[in-house]
């Protein structure tokens, strides 16, 4: 016979291993989306230098998928937290028979059965018992003998996707229109690295010759140079130098292979015959079109048996990819010439060494430079001191009389604008000022027809007696409170009036 | 008849739901229709409550009340409430008598001592009588000259009041109202109902109502089977929902639904609750369980309740009915779900 109390106990099991999964399933999606994404973006920045010639900064493309990557943990830890919550809410027994009771249509025996059956009930409650409970025992083991917690309370989780895919789905389109906000037009260094990593690209699918990956391995290692900004021009030109002269090397080494093969080795089977690769009709494959990767350069014996069904489409297929390889070869040259010109006028605007911050030259490997500290006397020309508002020399200044202006103290000059020097927001110094005599006081005239400021400071002191002594004012009147504006209250009610009289119908008759 | 006390649970059940039957069918036999109200008669007395029927005359009130005590076997007495009516007169009174030349006084009972009472038109007693009723109906005991009597189970009140005739009346206090468990009301009969009346009425044949129990014994076959209503089990989600319900039906109370603030004076007082609960039981018991449902509580509600529930000024002037706000009531309370 059942027990009914197990049949209830494993259907709170399996309702609570569902509102995990139905609670965790809301998590899922967002999270699946944020990783998709995040391992997407060097993907979608390619995709926008190719189709529309803008590019994801490398740094915002890492910035993003780690913002990416923390969405969808953060969504997977919720998921978690919330599973494990729904979990525990779910193991309610009575709550769990509530459920099994609707859905068997029990008018609640199997909810009081379960009230009463508790597991967890303390024993002095059960054995309070109404007399009747054997008889609702019965009737709960009648109404769970056909009960399947796995039918009734199916997985069912297509609504907490669904949900939860609108979710992801709002993610995916505010991070699409992030990272379409982060893509900005290359700068001419980007661009030039981007290309020569797109040439790069080309050479590795269409050669599987070892030179070509190490002349785009080379290709892809300037391109990082370029965009290297901690790396100063100097030795970025440097490295571009160097792949420049590894290709041509490459380059050289391979035409040299090509030309002994074509010579000493025609028809050689090893022959990767790019170019033209024509071998038809002769056992003797000439294949020495002007390969560019031709690494033929094993000499052949020239006394292949007739494959040249064969080598002719062979031959023909390598032939169009090494030419296509050369073309790359050459294209990548050009590139890498581009960016060695890119980086030398880079290097020329860039502030010169000797410009550098005074502390700099205290740094260890650097040897000071003379002229390089401004705190020194030189006779290095600072380029500040041409500029307008300079620090006037004390000199002039004593001789106008005026505050000092300028310099430092500037603030906001405009310099460069038409719209004169207008002092805004400045605060004059109060230097080389001459002021008013005090009452009694001698002193020489005051001559202020080339003062820039004037300024006035109101006394708070008053004059007392004919003998000019000053003491402090105590006459002033003061207030004892603030003054305080308040309204009056309003004593009028503006509201109509309820016209609308009840009356019950007993007092209706009584009313005339 | 009845059931053994070592009686099965089972035959427990099916004892009452047999007895049960039996006797609406037995009431039947001389009401016509009104089977709503006869079960609510029956479901009063078995629950220990008492009842109240508002009608116009002429429905049969009086006779259901006897009939229902006829077929349980069970006394009945009826009191026809008037202005002039002096609680003596209902409860008994000392008189003094004489035997073997002793003049003693001896208590001479009133009316009230029966199992069924019937107040016919209670509201026209005055507040003093309707109040000698109140002792005798809540604690089934009478004091008359300090001296106690108690009245035998089962011990039912069903008190009819018409609603139409209100000149020289007096309305029964809340205190009162709130002592009964039901407060049904009768209706006008449907027209085929109207003429199975009339060709039972004025014919020659006479319904006889055969009872279920005999005298000797009936009291306490009834007191057998009014215990066993009070062990039908009500789990504790249930309780909640009947808190609920009393709570959403008084003013500031918790979840008062905004009707009730707007129309209501006063809630139900915990009387309301348990008269649902018993109610519910009974209900529960009819359709073959041993513990309450959600339909049993719902089913009890209105009748228990509408009499409980005080209107205002404006309720009454809007002519908004108590079953109008527990309808509201109803449909704004949610069972609770896990």
């Amino acid at each position: 016979m059942p027990n009914p109390v197990e049949i209830l106990g494993r259907a709170r099991n399996r309702i609570a291993r569902v509102a995990a999964i139905r609670a965790g399933a809301y998590a899922l999606a967002p999270a699946i989306v944020a990783v998709i994404l995040a391992l997407g973006l060097t993907p979608i920045g390619q995709a926008t230098w190719m189709r529309w010639g803008y590019i994801l900064a490398p740094e915002r493309a890492a910035m993003l998928r780690e913002i990416l990557l923390a969405i969808a943990a953060g969504a997977l830890a919720a998921g978690g937290i919330f599973a494990i919550r729904a979990h525990r809410r779910a193991l309610d027994f009575v709550a769990a028979a509530q459920r099994v009771d609707d859905a068997m249509r029990a008018h609640e025996e199997i909810l009081t059965f379960a009230a009463l059956a508790d597991p967890d009930l303390a024993e002095s409650q059960k054995t309070a018992r109404s007399p009747l409970f054997p008889l609702l025992w019965r009737h709960a083991i009648g109404l769970l003998e056909r009960f399947d917690p796995i039918k009734t309370f199916p997985l069912a989780i297509g609504r907490p996707l669904a949900r939860s895919s609108m979710i992801a789905g709002a993610l995916a389109a505010v991070m699409i229109i992030a990272a379409m906000g982060l893509v900005r037009p290359p700068t001419r260094e980007q661009a030039i690295a981007n290309r020569l990593r797109e040439i790069a690209r080309e050479i590795e699918a269409t050669s599987n010759d070892p030179t070509d990956r190490a002349i785009a391995g080379e290709a892809r290692a300037a391109a990082d140079a370029l965009e290297n900004r901690s790396l100063p021009p100097l030795q970025k030109e440097k490295k571009l130098k160097q792949a420049m002269r590894d290709i041509k090397q490459q380059k050289k080494q391979s035409e040299s292979g090509n030309k002994k093969g074509a010579g000493a080795g025609a028809g050689s089977q090893a022959t990767k015959g790019n170019g033209k690769g024509q071998s038809q009709g002769s056992d003797k494959g000439t294949g020495t079109g002007p390969g560019g990767k031709d690494k033929s350069s094993q000499p052949g014996s020239g006394s292949g048996k007739s494959q040249q069904g064969k080598n002719s489409g062979s031959n023909n297929q390598q032939g169009k990819q090494g030419k296509q390889s050369k073309d790359s070869s050459a294209e990548l040259q050009k590139e890498l010439a581009k960016a060695q010109a890119q980086v030398e006028t880079d290097a020329k605007n860039s502030p010169k060494p000797d410009a550098k911050k005074p502390g700099d030259d205290t740094k260890p490997g650097n040897a000071p430079k003379s002229g390089g500290n401004p705190d020194k006397s030189g006779t290095t020309p600072n380029p500040d001191s041409a500029r307008p508002g300079s620090v006037p020399t004390a000199s002039a200044n004593v001789h106008k009389n005026v505050p000092p202006t300028g310099g430092a103290q500037a603030g906001a000059k405009d310099f460069g604008s038409n719209q004169g020097d207008t002092h805004l927001g400045e605060t004059p110094a109060a230097a080389n000022y001459q002021r008013y005599l005090k009452p009694g006081e001698k002193g020489a005239a005051l001559d202020i027809h080339d003062a820039r400021y004037v300024m006035f400071r109101l006394p708070n002191a008053a004059v007392i007696g004919a003998g000019g002594k000053t003491v402090i004012d105590s006459n002033r009147p003061t207030a004892s409170t603030a003054y305080v504006n308040a309204p009056l209250k309003e004593t009028t009610d503006q509201s109509a009036p309820d016209e609308r009289q009840l009356v019950p119908p007993r007092y209706r008759d009584l009313i005339h | 008849m009845g059931a053994a006390p070592q009686a099965s649970p089972d035959q427990r059940v099916a004892e009452f739901r047999k007895t049960f039957s039996r006797a609406e069918q037995e009431v039947g036999r001389v009401i016509v229709g009104h089977q709503d109200v006869i079960r609510k008669l029956l479901t009063a007395l078995f629950s220990g409550g008492h009842i109240l029927i508002e009608g116009v005359p002429g429905l049969g009130k009086t006779l259901m009340c006897k009939a229902a005590a006829d077929t349980l076997g069970l006394s009945f007495k009826r009191i026809q409430f008037t202005p002039d009516l002096m609680p003596s007169d209902i409860i008994g009174t000392q008189v003094l008598t004489e035997s073997d030349g002793h003049r003693e006084f001896q208590f001479k009972p009133g009316p009230i001592f029966a199992h069924v009472v019937l107040g016919d038109e209670i509201n026209r007693a005055t507040p003093k009588t309707q109040s000698a009723v109140l002792e005798a109906m809540e604690e089934h005991q009478v004091t008359v000259f300090g001296l106690t009597y108690r009245l035998d189970p089962p011990y039912i009140v069903l008190a009819t009041q018409n609603p139409i005739e209100l000149e020289g009346t007096y309305p029964l206090p809340e205190a009162q109202m709130d002592r009964f468990l039901f407060k049904v009301v009768m209706g006008s009969p449907k027209p085929e109902e109207l003429r199975e009346i009339l060709a039972r009425t004025t014919g020659t044949r006479a319904h006889q109502i055969e009872a279920i129990f005999k005298p000797a014994t009936a009291a306490h076959e009834i007191e057998t089977l009014k215990g066993l209503v009070r062990e039908v089990m009500v789990a504790e989600p249930l309780e909640r929902y009947i808190i609920a319900v009393i709570g959403a039906c008084t003013p500031g109370g918790p979840g008062a639904i905004p009707e009730v603030s707007q129309y209501l004076r006063f809630g139900p007082s915990p009387r309301g609750a348990q008269a649902i609960i018993l109610s519910a039981k009974v209900n529960a018991l009819l359709a073959g369980r041993v513990s309450v449902s959600y339909e049993d509580i719902d089913d009890a509600v209105v009748p228990c309740l509408r009499h409980r529930l005080l209107r205002n000024f404006q309720a009454e002037a809007e002519n908004v009915s108590t079953e109008s706000i527990l309808e509201q009531v109803h449909k704004r309370l949610k069972r609770p779900r896990a």
